[in-house]
């Protein structure tokens, strides 16, 4: 009689589990209380909140009340963008590595819990890592908004003060100008898109970790793959009348596309479908990238 | 083997699945106008190194700000050359970006205009005057770009009919130029006809035409100005009524077809 014939693989044995939305909720929680606790994240998390509130600083070099909270609105948005980006990469290259070199995942697996609900655990739990590190940075931007908002209205108040009756009312309006560029709500979409960005290089990251036990591996790869993804656009540009070159192009996200928040703080119109329509495109995928991690880790030797 | 060729299938595959999804949402790119000049070997040789990974990290409006907001030491400078390319550069990674396209030909008509032609190394004042009109010509050719970028919005056009009022008027052999007032009435016209436009852009159309040589013309426009209804339009009355004043004395329209008849004896 063979090994594999009297002891079941695990896979086999956990055939019998069946999946349980609440398991992969854990896995998920417990992996989001260890990202956390992480100095590289905090760390980041700090750089990403310190950069927010200097945007004040930085604006103050340009002329012009519009100028200066589209300065801001970059530099936040920019910032948001990319600190996310990197606590994607970082926050999920070390989740499956550390697990399998401290062995903990041998007590995981061991018990009722299947490898995809494991997996899936993990990227949950990366997600909501993401959410929460998006939510803090996003209400820091918000206050360094409102302050500057704030300011620009002192000043003008301050400015206009005991001025004829038809100065005031251009000064008010003036204001209103600026409240309505502060409470701009197609921000929301420019962060979404950027969340949806986020979690597709989560999932990319999970992917490479599922073969890859090197942390600088896991970390560079997707860094990699991200900026040929920003250069997606330009390469089909060039060689998009080539079908081999397409096919080969095809395995890469286009993350430019989801680069909107530019063209939002230019007043430019973004539809709701167009932004529809990206985040269609993030999440399908980042659902086809998560299931090829599950074919990679469901057949991997632990 | 057999997994990985799966996995390999399986990415091309949804990735060519994919495509049309894709394809659809650059098209919608493209025509909505978003992004703005490729990243090419070009600008990656005006902007610098580190600015051109940062713009491949999608930092487009943090790096055309950046840049601007570097610009401004070369003015200090009076570095105008630099300051022109620069200006260029920042216009092209952020096309629709109005604040570039009207600060940078308000630079180049205004600031360095005026650098030019008080510059001390020209050797006549006929030179300066000649540099100046330069840029004012270079001032317009990049505005005329804006407009063709940003054909949407009321302000590229209110700033290019500014442009011709206040500094192409004075380029010609006998100023003021007739030609000049005329294309900036055209101008403001356009701008005018964009419902969010400010009050005063609508005063500066009939303003326009009157410099033109159209004072009919001027006269019926602030008339019509006159004619909305002033309830809900806001626009400053009492100007609108001196223009028309003004206008009817000028054109010495008869009393009995005046809006504003002198008082009776």
């Amino acid at each position: 009689m063979t090994e594999s014939a009297t002891v079941p693989t695990p896979s086999a044995s956990h055939d019998r589990v069946g999946f349980s939305l609440n398991r992969v909720s854990v896995i998920g929680v417990n992996t989001l209380t260890e990202a956390v606790r992480q100095k590289v994240f905090i760390f980041l998390l700090i750089i990403g909140l310190v950069f927010i509130g200097l945007a004040i600083f930085f604006s103050q070099y340009s002329l012009g009340e519009q100028e200066q909270l589209k300065v801001i609105k970059d530099t936040c948005l920019g910032v948001i963008s990319v600190i996310s980006t990197l606590i994607a990469i970082v926050g999920t290259a070390q989740l499956l590595p550390s697990e399998v070199e401290n062995r903990t995942i041998y007590t995981i697996l061991a018990k009722p819990v299947r490898r995809f609900e494991f997996l899936l655990g993990k990227f949950y739990g990366s997600v909501l890592l993401l959410v929460l590190s998006m939510v803090a940075m996003c209400l820091m931007f918000g206050a360094v908004l409102w302050i500057k908002e704030q300011s620009m209205i002192r000043e003008l108040s301050q400015t206009y003060l005991g001025e004829t009756q038809a100065a005031q009312e251009e000064a008010n309006q003036q204001i209103q100008q600026i409240k309505i560029a502060v409470l701009d709500v197609n921000l929301v979409k420019a962060v979404l898109t950027d969340l949806v960005k986020a979690i597709l290089v989560v999932s990319i990251t999970l992917l490479v970790s599922t073969f890859s036990t090197s942390l600088v591996f896991n970390v560079a790869v997707p860094f990699m793959i991200y900026m040929a993804g920003m250069l997606r656009g330009t390469a089909v540009e060039m060689w998009g009348s080539h079908r081999l070159a397409m096919a080969v192009l095809a395995i890469v996200p286009d993350f430019g596309l989801f680069s909107l928040a530019d063209d939002i703080n230019l007043g430019n119109l973004v539809p709701w479908a167009h932004v529809d329509e990206v985040i269609v495109y993030g999440v399908a995928r980042a659902v086809v990238i998560v299931v090829a991690a599950h074919l990679i880790f469901s057949r991997r030797e632990i | 083997m057999r997994s990985k060729i799966l996995i390999a299938i399986l990415l091309l595959g949804a990735g060519l699945v994919l495509l049309p999804l894709e394809n659809s949402v650059r098209a919608e790119r493209t025509r909505l106008k978003y992004g703005g000049a490729r990243v090419t070997i070009q600008l990656r040789e005006a902007i610098g190194q580190n600015l051109a990974i940062a713009l491949l990290a999608g930092m487009r409006g943090i790096v055309a700000d950046f840049l601007w907001i570097n610009g401004h030491s070369y003015w200090e400078k009076k570095e105008w050359l630099r300051q022109y390319r620069n200006i260029e550069v920042v216009a092209a990674l952020q096309p629709q970006a109005v604040m570039f396209w009207d600060l940078g030909q308000w630079h180049m008509a205004w600031n360095i205009g005026y650098g030019v032609l008080s510059d001390p190394k020209n050797r006549t004042k006929a030179e300066g005057v000649k540099r100046e009109r330069e840029w004012h010509e270079k001032a317009r050719e990049f505005l005329a770009r804006g407009v063709e970028n940003i054909p949407n919005r009321y302000d590229l056009y209110f700033t290019m009919g500014w442009l011709y009022y206040e500094k192409l008027s004075k380029d010609c052999d006998q100023p003021p130029c007739h030609e000049a007032f005329c294309k900036a009435a055209e101008y403001f016209g356009k701008a005018a006809s964009f419902p969010d436009a400010p009050q005063f852009v609508a005063r500066f159309y009939p303003r326009a035409l009157e410099k033109c040589g159209q004072a009919r013309a001027a006269y019926e426009e602030w008339k019509r100005l006159w004619f909305l209804d002033h309830s809900t339009v806001a626009q400053s009355w009492n100007i609108v009524e001196r223009e028309i004043r003004q206008l009817e004395d000028e054109l010495q329209i008869p009393n009995d077809q005046r809006l504003f008849p002198p008082p009776l004896p």
